[in-house]
């Protein structure tokens, strides 16, 4: 009824496009019984199969464990565990033997096991210079590296690695032969290969290391640079989890059942103080590593559920079934009086 | 003064057809009897009086007029004379500052205001406390980062906003007006006027500042204002000067006197002061005083002085404090907030206890382990070493922790919800179904806080007219001495133009075309000889004189042609006057003592010698025309109850009675009703009147009373002229509107200024009632009656209905009256009143007073929970706008004032549609489902943390890497939620709309409530401990090393956290597939980065773990293991307790089908 021509403005009406209105193409799943089922079963069909593998890849793995500190401890020394490693007198070494149950074919991996040693300890993971251990440029960059960080507190003498990292190298050795053959140990190649290559470096060689008060570990060859010191680089990969394995060596030979094989230890990594265990672990490996049959009984586990749920939820859908989208389910047609 | 009080005063009436009360309003009467003062009284007390909810009615104080205005709440304006004035340099300058910052102070403000919130106080904590080296969990870069980035982004914003703010300052401070200087007028800058200067502007400018109006270019003093920057009401506004100021400014004579008047204050339509003139005391009110931001309109020029300036001018003081509303979902989730507080200082505590038995149990070997080395023997002495004691050991674990666990409380949930209301709002405004053609409008959100209660609103409060209706009048009927007019009607665009008049050569058109009947225009032509003639001849003049209009000439495209435009302030006296001008009636001009009408073509003059304003008592207004042929008539207009009481009805019973039906019959169709009356008067009652009138204006106390006196002593013994039906249209789509809203289970209550009857049947044809259904009607004079009839109403409404069924006939309607909730609100009875207004499906209140309407809110909101909406247009709604929950405005005919008082606006009613069933529905959804996952996804993150704190000798080193824990939360898994919050649709608008009952969802909480919390969280235990224990237990006695075990949780948890989230999606556009596939690939590749970085000890790490089958088995057996129960759950309650939503989601991808089928079995029905 206005008779008045309003000016022509800009007008203000949205511009319409199929964003704008919330109405791009879409994809709406809905859980049919055709694809609940599917899924189920889908899921059943993996993970049966796949547990069933990962059971006889681990069962294909021959592990033999031997724990030796407590058995290594002289009797007088019972109880005493911590004045006996840490005394210069006494002898370190012992001897044990083990049965190798199943063939083993090579590589044989010797493993070290350490029980209740929290090298993910807060004060411990941070006790490094990660720099240092790369660039002999950055020796004095030892700030996170307390006490393990200038010899005597000097600071013109850093101690290189520094830190409780690897002022704590573990330094156990094993000397395996069977029968009266010596098996050689191979320790090259233990360590990753980015670490040896990149982050450990080769012109970075130990410094005053392990000359300060109190010997936390292992010593090592000054002449060497640490890139090589491999036993180092593999201890100072800190283990997630405070019972864990490091790996010490392989050996490229078969190991025949019932064969046995004697270990000379020299025990000199003080546990006891703590009441750490170590162990000597002599395992093959399959594709997914080590023995382990947790896989396999949780995927069949997961398949089983899953085939369960297939079987009943077909069960359900054929006994009581809701067809999808009855309007006369809607809650107000249900119950038209209970608005 | 409170601003609401005297708001609610002014406004109340302010729907009664035809008769406005509003204060502003203008009295024109001859010069000779010095009306002008009369006006303030009326003023003053009109306003004056105590207002609590729902009085209404006369007034009848004067303390306030004589009211002296104390001096410690006064201030003194020397007229031209601002030296003196600010000799105490107490008033401010005129320059104004809304920014908020200046360059030197943004740092360190915006700092300070951004830190008022929570979330960030928190943040800074937790940073400050990460900088103490005993608690040095993350690097100092890292922990800043987060913090950093939100107080960047927020500021930049700020500053962005501020500096438009500037930009406009500068703007207003610089704009030129003229001020008088010593004696002559110069331009000088808007910023520096001072208090007591003259200032003079001219048409269509904006004044800067606040002024007593001095004089104008009417010899009476009058000015008109157009207040739209100031109330959004465009129609002309009268303003006065002082006779006693008038001339001296037109005769050039200086003017020195002094205006003592209130403290600055936020009340627009108050002002009380008065002036010293000439040892005379004049007294000033609101009708004296033009506010900043007006513009003078139809008058030439003004002169005033200044009294308020910048900062202190009332539409400034109104500028600031909009007060917030918050989201009631956010309120339930801040609940839930505190409760994963008391979790995270549980977790702390665990932590803390934990690490203090293992520190005891090993105390005596801490010294040389090799991972604790407690002594240091580098030094001269043995020293502990970085260790403070067993207690305080266990307090910095403790502290640690929780700098570990920090993400436990959603902090970037606020910031998300932020976003993700951003970009809902920003849908909201450019949906098409909320734009409006006629107004070129789109929908506004004002406040951006509350989006999601849209979805859950019970009660609608609306106002009727301009809300439900478009607040456009239109004469439809006319009852003329018993004889109805307005059955049929043509349409005037075929006829030529319709009604015009010839005026020195130019054509005059009215702006407004109104249809009209033909034999009323015939018999309206016929003249003044026939007894009808003469019937419908005063009838029209009636309707042409009896109002405030101003006829304004505006200019056409075409040089001769004119259209006059009738400004006036109420749309019912606009729709009379084009109604007659329609009829060859047409007002042409009005001053103070005349008026000029046009009478089929014939000029005629008519003094006005007097006007009787509308008051709330009598409910009528008359005026005393000096006609041509020299008699006098006095023309009365008013609401049908108190006309017929000073009707004389012996004169002509049958057309009173006539008209009486004719009125029935227009009110129960919806129409706002009128009735017109006259009287010749002798000149000896002429004389009478006269003396009396002077007598009561000059009276120094009880001017009101006694010029109501006067009026009541005039308009008696009336003869009927007749009755007129003004037709408020209703909005389109409304009743469709209110069906649906309806169904979808909300009370549409109307809250109305308009009488019983219109309200009913508006009611009836917004089918807000129907015929079915059973009414109550309240409408009592007494607390007494009132509570005898609520306690009856109870009753009725407890007793079984006869009908059972789903059908309207067991709904009641109930209908009450302003007068009955004056006794009711406030008081005992507002129990009873909720108790029966909660069992009623409809609730009309008519009658009611601005305040009552934000009180029956309060009675509401007082009681539940459900959230209410209040939805209006004008001024009156503002207080029941801002009460509710969600205020929505209707930015349509009225003004702004609704619409800046409102969190949203739109142009129609029907728009709430869309709005609340829609958009609604789907952000309550979204939003409900956002809190609920960003609760599971920072739990899921932290909980692993925690579980792996255990294994860690409980001393808080992570293996997830700390650049990881923090972009967990900014990158890893922020952008898929929002998105999600932002475009997910549970279903599509078709069926939202088809089934309004949907809606249901949103006002039973289904998509956020304790059980769900609850569930969420169980959820979230059970996947923490399968995203951890698996990686554990795979690698348990092996040789993996921290790093990598800690990139297989991120990894897993991201996997986990982002396919959670896919399962629950229901609408997949590719946006959404972008943003969780492209989340769980950045993932992926910001791991791949951090770990090639050398100098950290996780170097190359992920790409070992992904030589290595384990890695892989682990991940999908995580993501299967986590999310089975999950999948079992979600479909258990599918199929055995479907909700709504997702049956209709359903029959949206299968409806086709079941249609189709169910089409079939209608088909084989026929063919059996």
């Amino acid at each position: 009824m206005d008779a008045l021509p309003r000016p022509k403005l800009k007008s203000k009406k949205p511009k319409y496009s199929r964003f704008t209105q919330q109405e791009l193409p879409a994809w709406k799943p809905i859980l049919t019984p055709g694809w609940v089922i599917a899924s189920f079963v889908a899921v059943a069909i993996l993970f049966i199969p796949a547990g069933l593998l990962c059971l006889s890849a681990s069962e294909r793995v021959v592990e033999i464990i031997d724990r030796y500190d407590d058995e290594c401890l002289p009797d007088s020394y019972s109880n005493k565990g911590d004045s006996f490693i840490q005394s210069k007198d006494t002898n370190k070494t012992c001897v044990r033997t083990m049965k190798v149950p199943k063939k083993m074919t090579a590589p044989v991996f010797i493993y070290y096991q350490l029980d209740n040693f929290y090298q993910n300890h807060r004060r411990y993971v941070k006790s490094r210079s990660d720099k240092q251990l790369r660039d002999p440029g950055f020796a004095d960059e030892t700030r996170d590296c307390k006490p393990e960080d200038n010899l005597h507190g000097d600071e013109n003498e850093p101690i290189i690695p520094c830190g409780l990292v690897a002022w704590s190298l573990f330094n156990d050795t094993y000397i395996l032969s069977k029968g009266n053959k010596v098996l050689d140990i191979n320790k090259k190649d233990i360590a990753w290969k980015s670490d040896t290559e990149i982050k450990f470096g080769s012109d970075v060689y130990p410094k005053n290391f392990q000359k300060g008060e109190l010997i936390g570990g292992g010593e090592l060859d000054e002449t060497k640079p640490l890139s090589e010191q491999e036993d180092l680089i593999v201890w100072m990969r800190t283990a997630a989890l405070p019972n864990f394995r490091k790996l010490y060596g392989k050996i490229n030979s078969d190991l025949e059942a019932n064969e046995t094989i004697t270990i000379v230890i020299q025990n000199n990594y003080n546990t006891y103080e703590f009441g750490g265990e170590k162990r000597i672990v002599l395992s093959t490996m399959s594709w997914i590593g080590g023995k382990n049959d947790f896989f396999g009984i949780a995927f069949l586990t997961i398949g089983g559920i899953c085939l369960f749920m297939a079987i009943n939820f077909i069960l359900l859908y054929v006994c009581k079934p809701r067809p999808l989208g009855d309007p006369s389910y809607l809650s107000w047609n249900r119950n038209p009086s209970g608005q | 003064m409170n601003l609401d009080e005297t708001k609610s005063v002014d406004l109340q009436e302010d729907e009664l057809p035809g008769l406005h009360n509003s204060s502003s309003h203008r009295s024109i009467s001859s010069n000779s009897l010095r009306a002008n003062s009369i006006k303030e009284v009326g003023f003053v007390d009109l306003r004056s009086k105590e207002v609590r909810y729902g009085s209404r009615g006369g007034s009848n104080s004067m303390s306030m007029s004589r009211r002296e205005i104390s001096d410690e709440d006064s201030r003194l304006v020397y007229i031209n004379d601002p030296l003196k004035t600010n000799e105490k340099f107490e008033f401010s300058g005129n320059s104004v500052r809304t920014s908020k910052y200046s360059v030197l102070t943004f740092l360190p403000r915006n700092l300070f205001e951004q830190f008022h919130r929570v979330a960030y106080v928190y943040f800074l904590v937790i940073a400050i406390l990460n900088q103490l080296p005993q608690l040095a969990v993350f690097g100092r870069f890292v922990s800043i980062l987060p913090l950093t980035m939100v107080l960047l982004v927020t500021a930049i914003k700020d500053a962005y906003e501020d500096w438009r703010r500037h930009r406009s300052d500068w703007i207003e401070n610089n704009r030129l007006s003229s001020v008088l200087v010593n004696d002559s007028y110069e331009q000088k800058k808007s910023k520096d006027i001072q208090v007591g200067e003259i200032i003079k502007f001219s048409a269509n400018e904006t004044i800067p500042c606040d002024i007593v109006l001095l004089s104008t270019s009417d010899p009476t003093g009058v000015a008109y204002i157009q207040t739209i920057n100031l109330d959004g009401e465009s129609n002309l506004k009268t303003r006065y000067a002082k006779q006693e100021t008038v001339s001296r400014i037109h005769n050039n004579e200086k003017i020195n006197g002094v205006i003592k008047c209130e403290k600055p204050n936020r009340n627009i339509y108050g002002f009380l002061a008065y002036m010293e003139i000439d040892q005379k005391r004049v007294s000033l009110g609101p009708s004296n005083i033009v506010l900043r931001g007006c513009v003078l309109k139809n008058t030439s020029w003004a002169v005033g002085v200044v009294v308020y300036t910048g900062m202190e001018t009332k539409v400034m003081l109104n500028n600031s404090g909009a007060q917030s509303k918050r989201s009631h979902l956010e309120a339930r989730m801040n609940r839930e907030i505190i409760f994963l507080s008391f979790f995270l200082v549980g977790l702390c505590t665990v932590v803390s206890i934990c690490a203090g038995v293992w520190l005891r149990r090993h105390r005596d070997e801490l010294d040389i382990m090799q991972f604790y080395r407690r002594k240091d023997y580098s030094g001269e002495d043995v020293d502990n070493f970085k260790y403070y004691g067993w207690g305080l050991e266990i307090f910095f674990t403790f502290l640690m922790s929780v700098i570990v666990f920090q993400i436990m409380i959603p902090i970037a949930l606020y910031i998300s919800m932020e976003l993700v209301r951003v970009g809902q709002a920003y849908f909201m405004i450019r949906d098409d179904n909320m734009y409006d053609e006629t107004t070129d409008s789109r929908f506004q959100c004002r406040a951006l806080n509350m989006n999601e209660d849209l979805g859950q609103i019970k009660y609608v409060f609306s106002d009727k007219t301009g809300t439900l209706t478009e607040n456009k009048m239109e004469f439809q009927y006319a009852s003329i001495s018993g004889v109805d007019y307005g059955g049929e009607k043509t349409d005037f665009y075929e006829e030529q133009g319709g009604y015009f008049a010839q005026v020195d050569g130019l054509v005059l058109r009215p702006m407004m075309k109104v249809r009209v009947d033909q034999e009323l225009v015939r018999l309206s032509r016929s003249g003044n000889d026939t007894k009808t003639g003469k019937q419908i001849y005063d009838f029209f003049l009636a309707l042409a004189a009896c109002n405030t209009i101003v006829p304004i000439v505006v200019d056409t495209s075409d040089p001769v042609e004119k259209l006059i435009d009738y400004q006036g302030e109420s749309p019912d006296e606009q729709a009379l006057v084009y109604a007659a001008a329609a009829y060859g009636f047409m007002l042409i001009e009005r001053t103070s003592g005349h008026i000029i009408i046009d009478i089929h073509g014939d000029r005629q003059r008519f003094n006005v010698l007097g006007m009787h304003e509308f008051d709330s008592e009598r409910k009528r207004m008359s005026v005393i025309l000096g006609c041509p042929d020299n008699t006098v008539k006095v023309f009365v207009k008013g609401a049908d109850t108190t006309m017929f009481n000073v009707i004389d009805k012996s004169l002509n019973l049958d057309v009173v009675r006539a008209t009486e039906s004719h009125l029935h019959s227009y009110s129960s169709i919806g129409l706002r009703t009128l009735v017109m009356g006259m009287r010749e008067l002798s000149s000896h009652e002429f004389e009478q009147w006269r003396s009396s009138y002077e007598a009561a204006t000059s009276a120094l106390m009880g001017r009101a009373g006694l010029l109501r006196k006067v009026a009541i002593n005039l308009e008696k013994n009336l003869s009927v002229l007749g009755a007129s039906g003004i037709e408020d249209k209703l909005q389109q789509g409304v009743p469709e509107a209110i069906e649906s809203l309806r169904t979808a289970g909300i009370k549409v209550w109307v809250l109305t200024g308009d009488k019983q009857e219109t309200a009913i049947s508006i009611g009836y044809s917004s089918k807000l009632l129907t015929s079915k259904m059973t009414q109550i009607v309240i409408n009592n004079n007494s607390k007494e009656s009132c509570r005898k009839s609520l306690e009856d109403a109870l009753i009725t409404s407890n007793a079984p209905r006869t009908s059972t069924s789903g059908d309207d006939g067991s709904l009641i309607a109930l209908i009450i009256d302003g007068t009955s909730l004056v006794y009711i609100l406030d008081s005992e009875l507002e129990e009873q009143l909720f108790e029966l207004a909660s069992k009623c499906a409809v609730v009309l209140c008519c009658r009611v007073a601005p305040l009552q309407k934000a009180g029956i809110v309060m009675l509401i909101k007082k009681r539940t929970d459900d959230l209410t909406l209040a939805i209006g247009d004008g001024a009156n709604d503002v207080s029941m706008i801002q009460k509710a929950d969600v205020g929505i405005g209707i930015s349509g005919q009225e003004g702004r004032q609704a619409v800046m008082a409102s969190d949203f606006a739109m142009a129609q009613f029907r728009f709430l549609v869309p709005l609340l069933l829609v958009h609604g529905h789907w952000n309550y959804q979204r939003m409900g489902y956002m809190i609920l996952y960003n609760f599971y996804r920072n739990a899921v993150f932290v909980l692993v943390l925690f579980w792996y704190a255990l294994f860690t000798a409980f001393t808080l080193s992570t293996a997830i890497n700390e650049w990881s824990s923090v972009l967990y939360s900014v990158i890893y898994t922020s952008v898929p939620t929002i998105v999600v919050g932002i475009l997910d649709k549970d279903l599509g608008r078709t069926s939202l709309l088809q089934y309004p009952q949907l809606y249901g969802a949103g006002q039973r909480q289904e998509s956020y409530n304790s059980k769900l919390f609850w569930l969420t969280i169980a959820d979230t235990l059970w996947q923490s401990i399968v995203a951890f224990f698996v990686p554990l237990l795979a690698y348990w006695k092996s040789d993996i090393d921290g790093p990598s075990i800690g990139d297989l949780w991120t990894l897993a948890v991201v996997f986990l956290v982002n396919l959670h989230l896919a399962m629950d999606v229901t609408t997949w556009n590719w946006i959404i597939h972008a943003s969780i596939w492209g989340s769980i690939v950045a993932t992926i590749i910001c791991v791949i980065i951090i770990d090639c970085i050398v100098i950290l000890p996780g170097y190359w790490a992920i790409f070992h773990l992904a030589g290595d089958g384990m890695f892989w088995i682990c991940l999908i057996g995580i993501v299967v293991a986590s999310l089975i129960p999950r999948f079992v759950v979600k479909l258990l309650v599918q199929h055995y307790r479907p909700s709504d939503v997702q049956i209709a989601g359903e029959a949206e991808k299968f409806g086709a089908i079941i249609e189709s089928r169910s089409a079939e079995i209608e088909m084989n029905q026929h063919h059996t």
